[in-house]
């Protein structure tokens, strides 16, 4: 991201007024839940599993590529209760599908998702990458759905490795662009279909076509449950607003990565949620007209420090532009997450505009 | 956003780029998404002579020249297709008739397809070399079209569809376009004569949808018919799967079904379940056993049930059954031949009898009886069943038709009938053979392979392929074990015969020593060598010299005939002699590993020429210790050719006195040291029965047999090759240690040893001591009767059958110690000293002459997979070819039998319940004596009580037969009636 704002006190405080406006001016256009406009495909690498790519109109632009391999599960040091009372249940009477299909269940580990991002100009040890990785993983873990999917039987499993790549600089703020392709390339990807049984060594159909998705497409239930979005939201004054753009990033009073997923049966549920610093808190404060010291230099000179700071404190930004201090208000909070669950809300249009991408 | 996406997918009829995407699973268990693109085109010639559109599309070669068309104009007719047919066959049909498709000059202009050639490399890799072979041939005119990269012709995987259904979709399409593009053709000549393009398929549901489609399609069997001397090419199709599935629904499943592929694996890692090679047992054929990496023992599977369809020499993978099951090895001779006599070949319906015939259950009831006695040798033994077949080893068999399974013995008779074919390998139980010529197989020997084993049959069924010639003939049988033992015997093709030298008789070591043929090579023209051999050798591999040296040593030299001169690696002669990997010695017959050009003459270190040679060089002190060694490629010039005996009577002479005969007599003297020196480090003098057959010399017909004799001579030419080999191989380690071709002879296994000593203990008192090689050989020596000379002898054949045998190996596969050479008590061993009839003393030569700077090492000598598929392969030819000897010999010693009656000595090798065998030394033959041929004079089988435990039957309590006891046997040959087979019989007098 880029460290500097190349935006002036008073440029930043115009924005920042005409975007705290009911209901908010944005300087595209767009409403406050609009995003900008994208263009995405599926399965462009034939060798993966699954993949996709998006491109934002401002440029930005990442591919993200999913692979799966079959590994063998190494023995689960100190097999909780839980477990043996599992497999004892297995062993008791016949297990039909279904059943087997729930006895997934809990059974996934963290470790079998590894996802590595790549950013230009950037190491992988640098704080953003890190930090994304960091965020999408979590997003993805916290949706236990996933992992489960990747067990094959008690002695094998697939690991899952997601490569997201950011093709473009990254002019604002990459996470919605990583998680929204993320999430496109999961929901293309699919796994080899099993033809051996039980805790067999696994074997699959050497038919590509008879290839299962992950995130199935067809049943009742299961067609239902979707990969996580982690979106990201601004807040500035009372103004909610999604996708934000770099200039609004750069006048925003918080800003925070919401990640949502949509699990088989239910609606859609928050699975995290983190705060991201905004870049607004770097940029440089006005000074207010008494404190001048090209205008007004006599005023400057009799001026103690700590007058100067009662002033510009008292100024509360309404002359003069004021980098916003952080912290953001439990109502602002939960307006937020109730804007993307809710029913016909921003999280399910996102996820019906990327499932339309595939149709 | 212009998209990145390939599209595949849009195949409109002018799209030349297309993809296919499959899985492919690895052997690591990992799984592969593999993605082809196919770059489709339209050049890709039809090859009939017919078409003269493709004529010009043909892309020209390298050379500028396009392949002449393979295809006829006017293709064969048949009585369906009066004017003329191209065939093309689906995978099917070449796997179930590729003996028809083989055969000469009945099916031309064939059209194999590039589906069905990738389908048959993917069912069974011999039947795709052959498939190979037979498009190579001119002469039959198959010809390879790709009808996957011609754009008209692919097609693509449909969704849901299986790839053997996509597969007969291709094959269909591509019978279509061929129809249609030969139509046009014809129409463009104005020609009336249209080929009809047929397709075969054994698959009915196929053979309807191109029925649909408007294709020429027929059954294989339906097609076969049609043709001339239909009965004969009948017999060579095996019978489809229509056929056996028709049967499916009504016959009872007598086999328990094999586990699936992935649960044998699981279970093969797991460790629950086993694999290895199934064998069985030559005395029993109830009997075979598994050796498995996880236990000491063999595990022994007993009856047909357990073994389960499994063929000796397949890999299986077993279970282990619970101790309760276990069982003793059988102490009874059992042949398959005498319980199921009276099986009928035609009797499909199997169920009422089951699976195990009461006779059969009879045997194993006994053997259950006597697992309970708890002998000390009959304890029960770790017993498994198969619950899967991993590779089947099923080869040819060579056989002749049981006449009592024959209903019709006319040779007018065409009926078809089934027959069984009892193999000549005692471990392969009958095929069922269907047949229309039953009256004139009989007393044949014939070629048939085995086709399936299913469920529901108590024998595997088969198909006939040829015919060799009557039993006992010469040329039949010389030629069936020939087969047998899988030793090529065809002539050397062209290619390699133009790998020779074009001087070719006239080729002469050059006489400028400028000439690059002299580079690197000392003249050693000036040594006084000779070479001894056996009488009549021609192949002349090895020569030796010594002389004193002034300071009192001797320098003796082993010249070897220095092949790798002539045989360059990697062009056709060294693929040939590699496929080859030895020379084959039948009694009248040599199958030469190197053509005669070179092995006999250019080579071969003949007397009074000069040969190229490759020599050892040692400096001996009077103790025969190496002072030093030297190896170096050389010219020679050998003086003499002895015999063995020429040799050992030219040196007990006292009146010679010439510089050879010193020479021969140093030899010696050092050779005894040597081999003294040998013995009290451990090696083993071992014995096996050797005879020779004394023929006459116009027909080769033999007249007598004889006991080989073993002069000083012999040993002194041993000794020295011995020297030689440890030296190279030593030479050969320190240069190449990961890559050196050695041979080794692993220890045995103590318990390979537990009965023989187990016997002598009980029987003579004596102790086998089998710790060490010293041990062994030293404990051999003090098992010695007076009273019977022959008896050491004996004792030292039997020990060694104990023995692993021998093997070749590339050193980077074991570990140092593991290179030790048992029988020769030698560190370390390689073969270097007959390159003319071994495949392995070339390569050893190749890496020598590396070592010594000579010249570069080629890189397949460098690569250690390479060579470790090299060694696999002789190790399997050198066994082979021993074998075919040996049957060679047996055959002959029966030849010179017929006819007479002959008493002679023998000596009780083994104890059964119900028979013994004898060994008679002086024909080197092994037979068996069963109780049921003893038959006292009221013609009743004798009642015999054996005693495990002492090694006794006692006979009626008349006479009492012991192990190793010397009996005096009388030999006569028997013509087997159901068979007309001729078998030595020994009967006890």
């Amino acid at each position: 991201m880029a460290n500097t704002i190349p935006l002036s006190p008073a440029e930043l405080s115009y924005l920042h007024t005409s975007l705290s406006q009911t209901p908010p001016i944005r300087p595209d256009g767009r409403s406050p839940t609009q995003f900008r406009p994208l263009v995405a495909e599926t399965d462009i690498l034939p060798s993966a599993n699954g993949s996709a790519r998006i491109c934002f109109a401002d440029g930005t632009e990442a591919i993200v590529g999913v692979k799966a391999e079959v590994e063998k599960s190494s023995a689960r040091p100190g097999a909780t209760t839980d477990d043996i009372f599992k497999n004892s249940r297995d062993q008791d009477g016949d297990v039909d599908v279904d059943r087997e299909e729930s006895d997934k269940e809990g059974k996934g580990r963290d470790e079998w998702l590894e996802i590595a991002i790549e950013i230009p100009g950037m190491r992988d040890d640098d704080s953003l990458p890190v930090f994304l990785s960091a965020m999408l993983t979590e997003a993805l873990l916290s949706d236990g759905g996933l992992k489960d999917r990747l067990w094959i039987n008690s002695r094998f499993h697939w690991r899952l490795y997601i490569d997201i790549l950011l093709l473009s600089q990254p002019r604002s703020y990459p996470l919605p662009l990583l998680s929204l392709t993320t999430h496109l390339a999961l929901i293309s990807t699919r796994i080899p279909a099993l033809i051996s049984e039980h805790d067999e060594d696994p074997l699959f159909n050497d038919d590509w076509e008879a290839s299962t998705f992950l995130y199935p497409r067809s049943g009742e239930l299961q067609a239902r449950s979707k990969p996580p979005v982690t979106l990201l939201v601004v807040s500035i004054g009372e103004a909610v607003l999604f996708d934000p753009s770099r200039d609004e990033l750069a006048v925003c009073d918080s800003a925070m990565a919401i990640s949502v997923a949509q699990s088989a049966g239910a609606g859609l549920k928050v699975v995290a949620l983190r705060m991201i610093d905004p870049p607004s808190r770097l940029t440089a404060g006005g000074v207010p007209q008494v404190l001048n010291s090209t205008s007004n230099p006599a005023a400057t000179a009799s001026l103690s420090p700590a007058e100067a700071l009662v002033l510009r404190e008292k100024d509360q930004g309404q002359t003069v532009w004021r980098p916003p201090r952080g912290g953001v208000r439990r109502a602002i909070i939960s307006r937020i997450i109730k804007m993307v669950v809710e029913n016909n809300g921003v999280g399910e249009e996102v996820i019906a505009g990327l499932a339309g991408v595939e149709a | 956003m212009t998209s990145l996406k390939r599209s595949h997918a849009a195949t409109s009829p002018t799209t030349t780029l297309s993809s296919k995407t499959y899985l492919r699973t690895l052997k690591s268990g990992k799984v592969q998404k593999i993605v082809r693109e196919l770059y489709l085109r339209q050049d890709i010639p039809c090859s009939s002579q017919l078409c003269s559109k493709c004529l010009d599309l043909a892309p020209p070669s390298f050379q500028g020249r396009s392949e002449p068309f393979v295809l006829s104009a006017i293709p064969a007719g048949t009585k369906q297709f009066p004017q003329g047919h191209y065939l093309v066959p689906d995978t099917n049909a070449f796997l179930s008739a590729m003996d028809l498709f083989e055969s000469e000059g009945v099916l031309q202009d064939v059209v194999v397809l590039q589906t069905v050639l990738e389908e048959v490399k993917n069912r069974s890799l011999p039947l795709y070399n052959r498939l190979i072979a037979l498009t190579k041939n001119e002469g039959k005119r198959f010809y390879v079209f790709f009808n996957d990269f011609r754009l008209e012709t692919y097609v693509q995987r449909n969704a849901g569809e299986s790839i053997n259904d996509r597969n007969d979709r291709a094959v269909r399409k591509a019978s279509q376009w061929y129809a249609d593009h030969l139509q046009q053709a014809s129409e463009a000549r104005q020609s009336i004569r249209c080929p009809a393009v047929v397709m075969l398929s054994d698959d009915k549901d196929c053979v309807r949808k191109a029925h649909l489609e408007g294709l020429v399609a027929l059954n294989l069997n339906d097609y076969v018919a049609g043709l001339a001397d239909a009965d004969r090419l009948l017999d060579m199709v095996a019978s489809s799967r229509e056929q056996r599935i028709a049967k499916d629904d009504k016959a009872q499943m007598l086999y328990p079904e094999y586990l699936t592929i992935s649960a044998m694996l699981t279970g093969v890692k797991a460790g629950t379940l086993h694999q290895g090679t199934f064998n069985v047992s030559p005395y029993n054929y109830l009997e075979g056993t598994v050796h498995v990496p996880s236990f000491d023992r063999s595990l022994i599977i007993m009856g047909r049930e357990n073994s389960n369809r499994a063929v000796s020499g397949d890999v299986v993978v077993v279970e282990v059954l619970p101790k309760d099951q276990w069982k003793a090895p059988s102490s009874q001779v059992i042949e398959e031949e005498e319980v199921h006599k009276n099986d009928n070949a035609e009797n499909e319906d199997e169920s009422n009898e089951g699976i195990i015939t009461q006779q059969e259950r009879k045997f194993l009831q006994d053997e259950v009886k006597r697992t309970h006695g708890q002998s000390a040798e009959g304890r029960p033994q770790p017993t498994a069943r198969v619950v899967g077949v991993v590779k089947r080893n099923w080869r040819q068999y060579v056989g002749h038709i049981d006449k009592d399974s024959v209903r019709s013995m006319t040779k007018e008779s065409r009926a078809q009938q089934t027959v069984f074919l009892v193999p000549m390998d005692k471990k392969v139980p009958k095929i069922r053979v269907r047949t229309r010529q039953a009256g004139e197989l009989l007393g044949n020997r014939v070629l048939v392979s085995i086709d399936s084993w299913d469920r529901d049959s108590r024998y595997p069924s088969g198909h006939f392929i040829r015919n060799l010639g009557e039993l006992e003939t010469k040329g039949a049988e010389t030629e069936a074990l020939l087969l047998e033992w899988d030793v090529q015997y065809r002539p050397f093709p062209k290619t390699v015969l133009d790998c020779l030298p074009p001087e070719g008789h006239n080729w002469k070591v050059p006489a400028e020593p400028t000439d690059p043929g002299w580079r690197g090579r000392r003249d050693l023209r000036d040594l006084i060598i000779c070479s001894i051999d056996p009488p009549g050798c021609v192949d002349i591999d090895d020569a030796l010299h010594a002389r004193r040296l002034p300071n009192g040593n001797f320098e003796v030299g082993v010249h070897i005939a220095d092949v790798s001169h002539f045989v360059k690696p990697n062009n056709a002669m060294d693929k040939e002699a590699s496929l080859r990997g030895t020379t084959v010695y039948l009694v009248d017959k040599r199958i030469d590993m190197l053509p005669m050009l070179l092995g006999t003459d250019l080579c071969s270190l003949k007397p009074y020429v000069e040969r190229y040679a490759f020599s050892v060089l040692w400096e001996l002190d009077a103790n025969a210790d190496i002072v030093n060694t030297t190896f170096t490629k050389s010219v020679i010039r050998s003086r003499e050719a002895f015999s063995y005996e020429a040799a050992q009577l030219r040196i007990d002479d006292p009146s010679q006195q010439d510089e050879l005969t010193q020479g021969m007599r140093h030899l010696m003297m050092l050779s005894k040291k040597l081999r003294a020196k040998r013995m009290a480090a451990g090696a083993l003098n071992l014995a096996s029965p050797e005879v020779r057959i004394e023929t006459e010399s116009e027909t080769s017909d033999p007249v007598d047999v004889k006991t080989k004799q073993l002069l000083d001579t012999n040993q002194l030419v041993e000794e020295f090759m011995l020297l030689a080999n440890i030296s190279v191989a030593g030479k050969n380690y320190e240069a190449f240690p990961q890559t050196a071709l050695l041979r080794r002879h692993g220890a045995p296994p103590k318990n390979n040893f537990e009965e023989l000593a187990n016997q002598l203990k009980i029987k003579k008192g004596m102790e086998l001591r089998t710790d060490s090689s010293k041990a062994l050989a030293d404990s051999l020596d003090l098992c010695v009767e007076h009273s019977n000379p022959f008896f050491n002898t004996l004792i030292r054949i039997l020990a060694t059958r104990c023995m692993m045998s021998a093997e070749y190996f590339c050193s980077g596969t074991q570990a140092f110690p593991e290179f030790r050479h048992y029988g020769l008590a030698s560190e370390i061993y390689t073969h270097f000293t007959s390159p003319i009839r071994r495949y392995a003393d070339l390569e050893a030569h190749r890496q020598l002459a590396a070592a010594i700077g000579y010249e570069a090492l080629d890189s397949s000598l460098q690569s250690r997979s390479k060579l470790e598929g090299v060694c696999k392969n002789i190790n399997v030819r050198h066994r082979n070819a021993q074998m075919a000897g040996r049957a060679s010999v047996e055959y002959y010693v029966g030849q010179a039998l017929k006819g007479r009656v002959i008493e002679e000595d023998g000596f009780v090798m083994r104890i059964f319940s119900n028979g013994f065998v004898v060994f008679v030394p002086r024909f080197g033959i092994e037979g068996l004596i069963r109780l049921r041929d003893m038959t006292n004079d009221d013609g009743k089988e004798p009642e015999a009580v054996f005693d495990a435990e002492n090694y006794m039957l006692d006979i009626d309590s008349k006479r009492q037969v012991d192990l190793f006891q010397k009996v005096r046997v009388q030999i006569s040959d028997e013509a087997e009636e159901s068979t007309g087979k001729r078998k030595i019989k020994l009967q006890l007098i």
